[in-house]
């Protein structure tokens, strides 16, 4: 479905986790997992960059922005990189200088493409435990 | 009344929950049981009430609201066909099996046991009408057969057995017992009101040796109904009861707004004046108002600081989070931990001085702070499971946890000026609150503050 502009109109966050994996793959976050349980929270997709050697976390929301910077804070600990993705349509309503304060990135899902708006800074907090059991259990996973 | 220690007084949900009620009995205040509890493993129950009995004060709940009327949590409906207390029952029907819904048979046992006007309600599987508390004479019977109960109950399990007849006398009394009481719903507020009241005046009047207090169970939306509070503040203290239990349902002190918390308060300190004022399901902030004369605290062992009068069916086991002493309440091990960097939590003696130092905390993270996720560890509990939950142990650390910091609270309350409290709590709001992950989980701190100062 597109919207009047020819934008996609996303009415489930899952149907952001399609264009954000083929996204990362193409950024080298070739191992990848959705919904991974972190305690009593789901990270819509978490991935591994051999490359890199770089793990990423990306939380999926449709329109509640502030929510996802939450959740994005408590990815930055098993994470080294954190993103937040949205419909590219409300990513104007996203106050950047909040996401930019905490290091968290931004991208934005389009009709079929996603565009990086923020890159994200390495995690300053994350738990070299945390980061070792996901990364093995996406090796596991592989 | 202000400037005695407050109580803790540990309410036993299920037997699962023994452990943490023998094992903390010397440092509690209380135990309390619900006569459905009881009348559903009453042998185990009074065992474990003859072990706590000489460590901590007794009180057997009767139960008796959960005969009356109530609003269904879902629909907000008032519903008077008592389905909430029954269950679905299989029964043999010639070579098969049916399903009825019946009632649980702890509550069947519990309602023969106290008589009409329970056993009506009952058998005509129809709620407690507050009219029937118009004739006094009836009245007191049920009183009396209440309050007998609840004297000789434990005991009774004791002497009904040949072998077991010697432990009798050790038995605890009750340190004090309850009216019968029922939910005030708001759709009839005047009506049950004026019953709770006459069912106090008569208890009170039978001449029980131990205190009589009464049970205010009502909807937190009389908090703000000023007709309502005055009756209480003038009618109890004249029903010549020693104590009264307060339970809002639905006042959840943590989210309440300042005006319920000041109403609150007001009520506390205009009935402590007079009775010694309990919280029912009460948390840290009316543990606090003990500075205001409040006498004592009763809540569960996990959770349970609040409660409905009618709890959600269906719901899953929540996870019992970790109990952060600073903001006191309940968080997520990921919402705490992701504030230890910032506020300089970085050794387990950071941790130790600025968490907690409980001997559970001090047991859990010993080498370092990594081990502070132990309280939410997860698994998954059948093969099957799509998600991971909380371990049994993880839950049972965070049980343990919540009880010694509610003892050390208790102790540090009763030190600290109402100055020192305020401050506490201030500091708190300036460290704790202020981190990205905890500030939504913060905002009651000034709520606290507010109510706590305002004259």
């Amino acid at each position: 479905m597109t919207g009047e502009t020819g934008t996609r109109v996303f009415r489930r966050e899952q149907e952001l986790a399609g264009p954000v994996a083929r996204f990362l793959r193409n950024r080298a976050f070739r191992l990848q997992s959705a919904e991974v349980q972190f305690f009593e929270h789901r990270m819509d997709l978490y991935g591994y960059s051999a490359r890199e050697d770089r793990t990423i976390a990306v939380e999926l929301k449709l329109t509640k922005w502030s929510r996802a910077v939450e959740q994005a804070l408590l990815y930055q600990l098993c994470s080294d990189l954190v993103y937040i993705a949205m419909p590219r349509t409300v990513v104007p309503r996203v106050d950047l200088d909040v996401l930019v304060g905490h290091g968290v990135g931004l991208i934005a899902v389009g009709d079929g493409r996603c565009w990086e708006v923020l890159v994200a800074a390495p995690s300053q907090v994350v738990r070299q435990h945390y980061r070792d059991e996901y990364l093995a259990l996406l090796m596991g996973g592989e | 009344m202000a400037g005695e220690r407050p109580l803790v007084i540990v309410r036993l949900g299920s037997h699962a929950e023994k452990d943490y009620v023998l094992k903390l009995a010397p440092f509690i205040d209380g135990v309390i049981v619900g006569a459905n509890l009881f009348e559903a493993t009453p042998g185990a129950t009074a065992s474990l009430l003859l072990r706590t009995g000489g460590k901590a004060r007794v009180y057997l709940d009767p139960m008796t609201y959960a005969f009356g009327a109530y609003e269904d949590p879902t629909t907000r409906r008032v519903r008077t066909d008592l389905d909430w207390i029954k269950s679905d029952q299989t029964r043999k029907e010639g070579r098969g099996k049916k399903t009825v819904r019946e009632f649980k048979r702890s509550y069947r046992l519990l309602a023969e046991a106290l008589g009409w006007p329970l056993s009506d309600a009952v058998s005509k599987s129809r709620a407690v009408n507050a009219d029937v508390f118009k004739d006094p004479l009836k009245t007191a019977t049920f009183c009396k057969r209440v309050i007998d109960y609840q004297l000789e109950r434990i005991s009774r399990e004791f002497t009904d057995e040949e072998e077991l007849k010697d432990f009798a006398d050790q038995v605890p009394e009750p340190s004090a017992v309850f009216a019968p009481y029922f939910y005030i719903e708001p759709s009839n507020t005047g009506a049950w009101l004026d019953a709770n009241l006459a069912l106090a005046r008569s208890s009170k009047g039978l001449g029980a040796d131990v205190p009589v207090h009464a049970v205010v169970c009502a909807d937190v939306a009389h908090l703000k109904d000023a007709a309502f509070s005055a009756r209480l503040l003038s009618e109890l203290p004249a029903a010549g009861i020693a104590g009264v239990w307060l339970w809002f349902s639905g006042f959840f002190e943590e989210a309440a707004s300042l005006e319920d918390l000041v109403a609150y308060r007001r009520l506390v300190v205009g009935l402590a004046n007079h009775v010694e004022v309990y919280a029912m399901h009460g948390g840290f902030l009316s543990l606090a108002l003990n500075k205001y004369g409040m006498r004592g605290v009763s809540h569960g062992v996990g959770y349970g600081e609040q409660k409905d009068v009618v709890p959600v069916i269906g719901q899953s086991t929540p996870t019992v989070r970790y109990y952060l002493p600073p903001l006191a309440r309940r968080l997520g091990v990921l919402e705490i931990e992701r504030s230890f960097g910032a506020l300089g939590v970085k050794t387990p003696k950071d941790f130790h001085e600025k968490v907690c130092g409980c001997a559970v905390c001090k047991g859990v993270v010993q080498g370092s702070i990594a081990q502070f996720a132990a309280f939410g560890e997860m698994h998954r509990s059948r093969a099957s499971a799509k998600r991971s939950a909380q371990t049994p142990a993880a839950a049972k650390r965070c049980r343990f946890h919540f009880l010694l910091s509610r003892i050390t609270e208790r102790d540090d309350l009763h030190k600290l000026s109402l100055g020192d409290l305020v401050k506490r709590l201030d500091d708190a709001r300036d460290t704790w609150g202020k981190q990205p992950t905890l500030s939504r989980f913060s905002e009651h701190l000034a709520r606290w503050s507010a109510v706590l100062t305002q004259k």
